[in-house]
């Protein structure tokens, strides 16, 4: 009995300090977010008073909401598809590399090493619209017949966003995919050839049962982290022009520090928080489902 | 046996931690007292000659990211912590963005420094929030009589003075003058002939104008403030309520987007101050409107442009039409509630009025920034620099548009809203919808001047 206590006693113990730091980074945030967001709180005015549920009204009945979610939306869904796509590709054909694999894996992932505004700065000046390089290559060689405004023709400033995304992340899907593909017994490989399948069927029959958990997983958290993603699309264009690129966490950031409306601000990330919350529970119930399947 | 001793020990660890934690907390709780103590004795002897040592740590944020100024407020902080060795400054900075964000965040944090420069603007907000001390001791010190009333009415509230003026400049048109002599181009005294000129300057190589209306700056809300203001009007009503859909706003909205669809870069939607203002210093803008700062900034970018540039009031409406005076920015230091040590604050900005220190200050954005005090400007060491010889017509043209201006929307004297108007992007954002989302203007103008309204009765 006293043993037991004990062991209880030392893993309270050594599990204290981490939920210190959940509870501060985490809990906290979200219950002063959920309180705030119940409140008239402004970020310079010193009084603020309850107020219900005044902020989520006046956020659900406001269009600009609707357009930052949308565009919300459609950024993780672009950016991850890209990701995935171009993270798969590039890990499958880096998996056939024999020679020099550790030098490519390293220059393969040098964007992912870099800091959000490193990348925004040098994609800025690259395609800036007046001393780019890129626009005034394309204008020089006569593939365009006026300078591209990558940032500010509406037509194109959302995909381009998207791309550099795309550039960013694609890195870290390759990454965890090869891990995962080294993993698959060659064996397995063999056995299938010589009972005669071809490439593709042993990619659907081999590759990917092994390999779509981790998959799985990468897009729960790819999801989130796209979804969440504020600095790459603040330091290239602050959500605009014309609001075109404003997501969610923008939308909710031009709010609190912008409009100073700290309430409303935090509305919509409790609005954003139920709305991933939604979203990881049905990526978690397939990917249960498949290692049910699995097991 | 050993689990539970380690487990023992680990609790004996942390709670050793732990009293680290408040024994390094005890002697920041003695110099509270301490500093406490000095401003007691302070107090006690107001109007004796005694002077108490100074002692203490002050944080001073500022903006001073152009220039060399950086540097001589470094050193003037260096000198005085030499003359009192007790004191420490940190000095911290951040562009005005930044700052604008920094500010109101740490407001809610308790993140605040001690002393920091200001936009007239923030200044009303910060006075509005209650975040400042008054200065009215500081102004006597250095002199009463040598600030322009209006620019210290900028930071007054009920006699009490909130701000010192540090150093002032107006937003005036610049212009290179070669390629108006190549084109045969009078300087523009009109908005219609500024666009004529602007729309024929504009070639493959150089724009006319940039129009610049990104959002987390307030350059939007200046160009249409210099339209709004050359014909006698204010983006605010008398009685402080946003004005965007008076025909002269209209007017000066419409005016902007036709020259940005035919003389602009049309990355130009997303500029801020920093983005417009290198346009004109590579050389790729015939026009821009700003400060004196921008013969520091062509003299460190291209200094073979700097015999090409000069300056001239804002162009009217009608020629014949008065002088109402466009923007002027009377940038001021404030005291920050919270300190600590409001003694030491308070010495350290007035040693920063010291003629030499002041004028070395001056003179490292010489024409960007003038004297906000009387007695300088005539002064032989302010007059020695060769800047300030060479571009004397120019800073002629912009001490008479400081005279005339105000800071936007201070037209009705200083008003929490007037400094709302310029520092949420909800004007930069109206032209982004006119000129990228295809709003209608009167609709644009309409949505923003609800949002501002809105924004103006949460702080009532």
């Amino acid at each position: 009995m006293f043993v037991k206590k004990e062991r209880n006693l030392t893993r309270w113990i050594f599990v204290l300090p981490a939920l210190l730091v959940v509870g501060m980074l985490l809990i906290y945030p979200v219950f002063s977010s959920i309180y705030y967001s119940l409140t008239s709180k402004h970020l310079i005015k010193q009084s603020y008073s309850f107020i219900g549920f005044k902020n989520y009204i006046y956020v659900l009945q406001d269009s600009a909401f609707y357009v930052a979610l949308l565009n919300s939306i459609k950024w993780t869904v672009l950016s991850l598809t890209g990701q995935i796509l171009i993270g798969f590709s590039a890990a499958l054909a880096l998996h056939r590399v024999v020679k020099f694999k550790g030098i490519y894996r390293t220059l393969l992932i040098i964007p992912w090493a870099f800091p959000s505004i490193v990348i925004a700065l040098s994609w800025k000046w690259i395609l800036n619209g007046v001393y780019g390089y890129v626009p005034n290559l394309l204008f020089d060689l006569g593939l365009t017949t006026e300078r591209l405004q990558f940032f500010s023709d509406a037509n194109l400033v959302f995909m381009t966003l998207v791309f550099i995304n795309v550039w960013f992340g694609a890195p870290m899907i390759m990454v965890n995919i090869l891990s995962a593909l080294q993993t698959i017994p060659k064996d397995q490989y063999e056995a299938a050839k010589i009972d005669g399948a071809k490439r593709w069927q042993s990619f659907v029959h081999i590759t990917l049962p092994h390999i779509k958990i981790v998959v799985g997983l990468l897009v729960v958290l790819r999801t989130i982290w796209v979804f969440n993603n504020f600095d790459i699309i603040y330091l290239l264009t602050g959500g605009g022009p014309a609001n075109l690129t404003t997501t969610l966490p923008i939308y909710a950031y031009n709010m609190g520090w912008g409009t100073k409306f700290l309430g409303r601000s935090s509305a919509v990330t409790i609005l954003l928080l139920l709305f991933l919350l939604v979203v990881t529970g049905v990526y978690f119930t397939v990917i249960r489902k498949w290692e049910k399947e699995e097991s | 046996m050993k689990k539970f001793l380690s487990s023992v020990l680990i609790v004996v660890m942390m709670g050793i931690t732990l009293m680290g934690c408040s024994l390094n907390e005890e002697p920041e709780t003695q110099s509270q007292d301490s500093s406490e103590n000095t401003e007691t004795a302070q107090t006690e002897n107001t109007g004796s000659e005694e002077i108490q040592e100074l002692e203490g740590e002050i944080t001073f944020w500022h903006s001073f990211t152009q220039g060399q100024r950086l540097d001589v407020i470094q050193k003037a902080a260096d000198e005085f912590m030499q003359q009192n060795p007790k004191v420490n400054i940190i000095i911290e900075t951040y562009s005005w963005g930044d700052f604008y964000t920094k500010w109101t965040t740490g407001l809610a944090s308790g993140n605040i420094p001690d002393i920091s420069t200001a936009l007239p603007g923030h200044v009303v907000e910060m006075i509005d929030a209650e975040a400042l001390m008054p200065l009215n001791d500081v102004v006597d010190a250095i002199g009463r009589n040598k600030f322009a009333e209006a620019t210290l009415g900028e930071g007054t509230l009920d006699g009490n003075n909130y701000s010192v003026p540090l150093y002032s400049h107006a937003q005036v048109m610049w212009y290179r003058k070669d390629l108006l002599d190549e084109a045969g181009i009078e300087v523009p005294t009109t908005w219609d002939e500024f666009y004529e000129a602007a729309v024929k300057l504009t070639t493959d190589d150089v724009y006319g104008i940039s129009v610049p209306t990104g959002s987390g700056d307030l350059m939007g809300t200046r160009f249409l403030n210099f339209y709004v203001r050359s014909g006698g009007g204010s983006l605010l009503t008398e009685d402080l309520k946003a004005n965007l859909t008076s025909d002269l706003a209209i007017d000066g909205i419409k005016y902007w987007a036709k020259l940005y669809n035919e003389t602009s870069p049309k990355d130009s939607v997303n500029y801020k101050v920093l983005d417009q203002a290198n346009l004109f210093y590579q050389g790729k803008m015939a026009f821009d409107f700003n400060s004196g700062f921008h013969v520091g900034g062509i003299a460190n970018n291209s200094p073979d442009l700097l015999d090409d540039i000069s300056c001239a009031p804002i162009p009217k409406i009608n020629a014949n039409d008065p002088e109402y005076g466009i923007e002027t920015s009377n940038i001021p230091i404030v005291l920050w509630k919270n300190t600590e040590y409001p003694e030491i604050a308070k010495a350290f900005i007035e040693y920063i009025y010291n003629e030499d220190i002041y004028i070395e200050f001056l003179e490292s954005v010489p024409v960007g920034m003038l004297p906000a005090i009387a007695g300088i400007k005539d002064s032989e060491k302010y007059m020695e620099n060769e800047t300030i010889q060479q571009f004397a017509d120019e800073v002629d043209v912009i001490s008479e548009a400081v005279g005339k201006g105000t800071a936007i929307g201070f037209e009705h004297g200083p008003s929490v809203e007037a400094g709302l108007l310029a520092s949420q992007s909800i004007i930069e954002n109206m032209f982004q919808s006119i000129l990228v989302g295809g709003v209608d203007v009167e609709t644009a103008a309409q949505k923003a001047e609800d949002e501002l309204n809105e924004s103006f009765e949460m702080m009532q």
